[in-house]
Formats: C-alpha cells, sequence, structure tokens
C-alpha cells in the first residue's frame, strides 16, 4: 500500500510535469533566459502550494495516513557541499535542459535523447556512493 | 494535451504531491533520491516506486501527446553530421545533474521544492546556487551559439 501510494503520487508528479512542459528542453531555456515567465511561475506556485501545505500540517499535528507516524520533518545547516554540488547540478541543468524527476518522465515518453541522459545520470549516481563509501569507510 | 497545462494550475498540483507524500508516508519528495534508491536496487523504498510512477505518468503523457520535436537548442545546434556530439554533450550533463544533486542532497524537487517548503536553510542555499548557476550557463551558451 506504501508503494503503491509512492507510485501514484510520483505518476501525478510525472504526468504534471510533461504536461506543464518540463520534459521540453525548450520551455526550460525560455524559463532560465527569461524569455518566458511560466517556468518561473510555475515553480513559485508549487513552492507556495508546498509551503502552505506543510504549515497546515504542521498546525493540525497531522499523523502520517499509511504509516501512523507524526507528520515531521528536520531542516539541515548549510554546508559546502550544498553549493559545489548545486553548481555542478545547475550545469548539467542548464546544458541538458532537464533535471532528474522530468529525465524519467521523458524516458517514459519515449524522448530517445534522453537515453544518453540517462547513461550520465545513474553514471554519476554510481560515482557518487562508491566515494562516499570511500570517505566513509 | 498538446497546450501546456497553465501554470496556476501545473504549479499548485505539483505542491499538492509534495504535501501528499508528507502526508501519507512523512516522506520527503525527491527525484534525485528516487533515482538513487531505484540505481542501487532498494526495491522495497516507496522512493524508488516514486521513480516508477514519474516514468509512468511520463508514459500516459507520451500515449495522449504529440513527441517532441528535436531536443532544444543541442538539436538546433548540431545539425548533420555533427549531431553526434549531443551524445556526449547530454551524458556529461548528467552524471553532472547526478552527481551534482546527490552532494547537495537534493534536486529541483527535493531542495527546490520538498527543502524550501520546509524552510530547511541547506536548501534555500542549494536553490539559489543552482538556479544562479542554470541561468548564468543558459546566457553564456545563448552568447556563444
Amino acid at each position: 500500500m506504501k508503494r503503491f501510494a509512492a507510485f501514484v503520487v510520483g505518476a501525478v508528479f510525472g504526468l504534471t510535469l510533461s504536461w506543464s512542459g518540463m520534459t521540453n528542453p525548450d520551455v526550460l531555456r525560455d524559463g532560465l533566459l527569461f524569455r518566458d515567465a511560466y517556468l518561473m511561475l510555475f515553480f513559485a506556485s508549487a513552492l507556495g502550494t508546498a509551503f502552505i501545505g506543510m504549515r497546515v500540517l504542521k498546525v493540525l499535528q497531522a499523523k502520517a495516513l499509511l504509516t501512523g507516524e507524526p507528520v515531521s520533518w528536520t531542516t539541515v545547516k548549510p554546508e559546502r557541499r550544498h553549493v559545489v554540488g548545486s553548481v555542478l547540478f545547475g550545469i548539467g541543468w542548464a546544458v541538458a535542459d532537464v533535471c532528474p524527476g522530468p529525465i524519467a518522465a521523458q524516458l517514459g515518453q519515449g524522448v530517445p535523447w534522453a537515453l544518453a541522459t540517462l547513461v550520465g545520470l545513474v553514471g554519476g549516481l554510481v560515482l557518487f556512493s562508491r566515494r562516499s563509501a570511500v570517505t566513509s569507510g | 494535451m498538446d497546450d501546456q497545462l497553465a501554470w496556476y494550475v501545473g504549479g499548485p498540483v505539483l505542491g499538492l504531491c509534495v504535501v501528499a507524500l508528507r502526508w501519507l508516508l512523512n516522506e520527503r519528495l525527491g527525484a534525485t533520491r528516487a533515482w538513487a534508491d531505484a540505481v542501487a536496487a532498494r526495491f522495497g523504498s516507496v522512493h524508488a516506486w516514486l521513480l516508477v510512477g514519474l516514468i509512468f505518468g511520463g508514459v500516459v503523457f507520451g500515449l495522449v501527446a504529440s513527441p517532441l520535436d528535436g531536443y532544444g537548442w543541442l538539436t538546433d545546434t548540431f545539425t548533420g553530421g555533427t549531431q553526434w556530439v549531443i551524445v556526449p554533450v547530454l551524458i556529461v550533463s548528467g552524471a553532472l545533474i547526478g552527481y551534482g544533486a546527490r552532494l547537495a542532497s537534493g534536486c529541483t524537487s527535493g531542495n527546490g521544492l520538498s527543502g524550501n517548503a520546509a524552510l530547511s536553510p541547506a536548501s534555500l542555499v542549494a536553490t539559489g546556487t543552482f538556479f544562479g548557476t542554470a541561468i548564468a550557463v543558459s546566457f553564456a551558451i545563448e552568447a556563444v551559439i
């Protein structure tokens, strides 16, 4: 049931990303070049909605519907890795005009170019887990 | 579905997905975490199933909408005999996206939406950094091509 719930949320997320043009590199690029306000308005309204929704959950002291645990989260202090990682991510995002969620949705749509991005993405993730395994152990 | 969904519909729906995952499972929605769990073969993880959902959402859209025509500035710039260049460019970009987002503990969804909605200072810093970098790189590409 928990996995099915996550699947459904993912499916709505993936369909919305696709329908909003987040899987279309031209939409991303026009947004990042400020030629079109869509990307920024889309992102800001998504963030505003998520922010209000999370506040409501907190005020109501909600319990997670499928696990019964109290809804709670922790915040993280900024470290160097958040900046360095985001610079690397930002470069890749701007060149390929796609981020991890839309890569998955592009693969679902059958966008052939997404296979190349996928190869790099998996390589990057594997490299990261190997490197962190070495540093921590 | 060939018309782009209005931002004031799509944005809030996306935001509600973040709230839904928190309310249903008390989990942070993040596509990078979803990919990382799937790549590590953690199929019991709800995040890996979120990824399956993301792909499925794309499949549904692909069935009803027209396919993408080319691939943005890359297919506009590299045409004919130089089109192969796009493949290594996308592979390197994908690697930067995967490694960078993991290092920063999140991408546009994990840090940009979920982390900022929780007012996590690390996510605010990460989001400012990746938006700033992406805007600068986009203008740099525009200046060169």
